[in-house]
């Protein structure tokens, strides 16, 4: 049972990073009907940044973090500019491999920067490392610290979809981008921002996530699968899809890797997405509703 | 037919592939047949990517696949590489035929991320079933060896690969000129239009995907021969975005374009060997910029530039499908409204 409720928290927590890639994934999917396989890169990206600003030149955890989360905006809006915008027209493989592409040149740019230092760069705690326990349950404060910090971005995020003009935006052109256009939301923006504001949840998931493990170029690709996993398991289009299918993926990962094997908790994620796909392809959320052609 | 129409270029790289072996050193000869084992891998994946329009990203777990079968075959059951050699290619034709089980139900996105999750599966079998692939760190095949024929293993390797590249380059090059190759067309330009003219999706994707599993299986095999060694990293998802580029800068839709694409990616990469940071940023940005600025890739370039590089069924700018002036029935717009 404690084993048990251990793997449950530790998979919450890695599920609720999971599950803001998700989110930014299916903020751009919404409304641009895009993927961004440059997303993952973003991340990895944005989390060297807070490392340069916070391990290197010395800045407080909440400063590097607001900062990487605007360097992860603008590397998104740059994304959208370079690879997507000019794709917007041709077809699914120029898209892709133009933002696979992008990608690449992030990872390189990333190993060139920082890859000298050592390929893994740690991060130090925000909080003490000690466990304590709560109720019978062992805790590591950093593990709550990056659970309640997913929560309040997820929240955060909601509050800007829903309460401002630029969120109503977005919400509007993901409903019907040619009605948009009509009453005079500008749609090339509303693109912009929505690649933008992806990379930005991308990046504070990556400034959350740093103290608990480590950096280093490569590891861009595999949480962007993962977190595509978890978009493709809430539907691809429904922002509480995405946020539900991250968690579901941290927890599966963590009792896969705890009970079965701890290399199983690489795979899991691929095989839930290769089963998704090809079982239930619209996602968990959707009820009857059918594919288009 | 032009002096410097397609036919007589390829003569003239076939005469230079042919007496290459006696007129360079070891590293060179390497590097030639690094050359004709990717040309293999990218007229595989051109024929599917290409000329299907289906974006599958497991080639390099096939070519992983075709590579450690012929491996673990040769030093776990003692088979000899003639035996070991045609198993990899079965093997990785089988995988390839169900890879396309699940690809008749996904399209593009979906196509694309589930074969990247699959290759990302491969990719953890060959690091975690130690028992079976040796794990992380790889193993060594035995040397091959051409017994009877009077040739060291460098040059008979070099001409088996080069016999391999002009048999299945023929191959390719009829099959996509034949009923098949308008059929994979047909498919990539509307599926909708392709099934209503009786074409059937499930055949013909089955056939391109198993295609290019043979290919890389082949070129697998006699990747594990050249090196003598397998491991995990060369068959990652690096090697994938290689294998595109070759057919991006080739040109999507051209049989010759992989052959010039593959050639001209891996000098780059043998160029910008010493650091892999720089390699990436090469790549992606060659990626990048073929993608945006020259969809047609060196052979759209050459067939707008020379004559006699006509080829039918080329896609075209954009990587659309041209625009003709008759309606036929394969016009995307017409039939999804």
């Amino acid at each position: 049972m404690e084993l048990f409720t251990y793997l449950l928290l530790s998979g919450l927590t890695t599920g609720s990073l999971y599950a803001l890639i998700a989110l930014g994934i299916v903020v751009v999917n919404k409304s641009t009907g895009m993927i961004n396989f440059a997303h993952g890169e973003l991340f990895m990206f944005s989390g060297f940044v807070a490392w340069m600003l916070h391990v290197q030149m010395g800045m407080g955890y909440l400063p590097s973090f607001a900062i990487a989360v605007a360097v992860g905006f603008l590397l998104g809006a740059v994304t959208n500019l370079i690879a997507a915008r000019p794709m917007r027209n041709a077809d699914v493989v120029g898209l892709v491999l133009a933002t696979i592409g992008l990608a690449f040149v992030f990872r390189g740019a990333a190993r060139v920067i920082w890859g000298g230092k050592g390929d893994y760069l740690s991060f130090p705690p925000i909080t003490s490392p000690d466990p304590v326990t709560i109720a019978g349950i062992m805790v590591i404060p950093q593990q709550i610290a990056v659970l309640a910090g997913a929560i309040v971005i997820m929240l955060v995020f909601a509050a800007f979809f829903r309460l401002t003009r630029a969120g109503k935006m977005m919400q509007a052109t993901a409903d019907n981008a040619k009605a948009s256009r009509l009453v005079g939301i500008r749609i090339d923006r509303i693109y912009m921002l929505s690649f933008g504001t992806g990379a930005a949840i991308a990046a504070a998931a990556a400034v959350l996530m740093a103290p608990l493990t480590l950096l280093y170029p490569d590891m861009g690709f595999s949480f962007f699968i993962k977190g595509f996993a978890a978009a493709v398991l809430g539907g691809l289009t429904s922002l509480p899809g995405a946020v539900l299918g991250g968690f579901c993926i941290g927890v599966i990962e963590a009792l896969a890797g705890g009970y079965i094997s701890s290399s199983f908790m690489e795979v899991s994620a691929f095989i839930v997405i290769m089963f998704v796909l090809v079982l239930r392809p619209t996602g968990l959320l959707s009820f009857g509703k059918l594919r288009q052609v | 037919m032009t002096l410097f129409g397609r036919r007589n270029v390829l003569l003239a790289m076939f005469v230079v592939a042919a007496v290459t072996p006696f007129l360079v050193n070891d590293y060179y000869l390497f590097i030639a047949n690094t050359i004709l084992i990717y040309v293999l891998l990218s007229i595989g994946l051109n024929v599917l990517v290409g000329y299907t329009g289906q974006l599958a990203f497991a080639n390099a777990a096939m070519f992983g696949i075709g590579a450690y079968t012929t491996g673990l075959l040769q030093v776990r059951l003692g088979w000899p590489f003639w035996l070991a050699f045609p198993s990899g290619a079965v093997i990785a034709t089988a995988v390839g035929l169900a890879i396309s089980l699940p690809a008749l139900r996904l399209k593009g996105l979906y196509l694309a991320v589930s074969t990247l999750a699959f290759a990302q599966f491969t990719q953890w079998a060959f690091l975690n079933w130690e028992t079976v692939t040796y794990g992380a760190g790889g193993f060594k095949t035995p040397p091959i060896s051409f017994a009877p024929l009077p040739f060291s293993k460098e040059i008979g390797l070099y001409y088996l690969s080069l016999l391999f590249v002009v048999v299945l380059f023929v191959l390719a090059q009829n099959a996509v000129r034949s009923r098949f190759g308008r059929a994979f067309v047909a498919v990539r330009d509307s599926e909708i239009a392709a099934q209503s003219l009786g074409v059937d999706l499930l055949r013909y994707k089955a056939l391109a995907f198993g295609i290019s599993g043979f290919y890389a299986g082949i070129a697998g095999g006699l990747y594990s021969a050249l090196l003598n060694f397998v491991s995990p990293e060369g068959y990652d998802l690096f090697q994938m975005v290689l294998q595109k580029s070759m057919i991006v800068v080739g040109g999507l839709g051209s049989i010759v374009g992989s052959i010039l694409g593959a050639g001209a990616i891996v000098v780059i990469l043998e160029a910008l060997r010493a650091v892999k940071g720089v390699q990436e940023i090469a790549f992606g940005a060659i990626l990048v910029g073929f993608v945006l600025f020259m969809p047609g890739g060196i052979a759209g370039f050459l067939k707008a530039k020379l004559r006699g590089w006509e080829e039918p069924l080329h896609r075209t700018q954009g990587g659309r499908p041209p625009p003709s002036t008759l309606v036929t029935p394969s016009e995307k717009s017409e039939v999804r409204s």
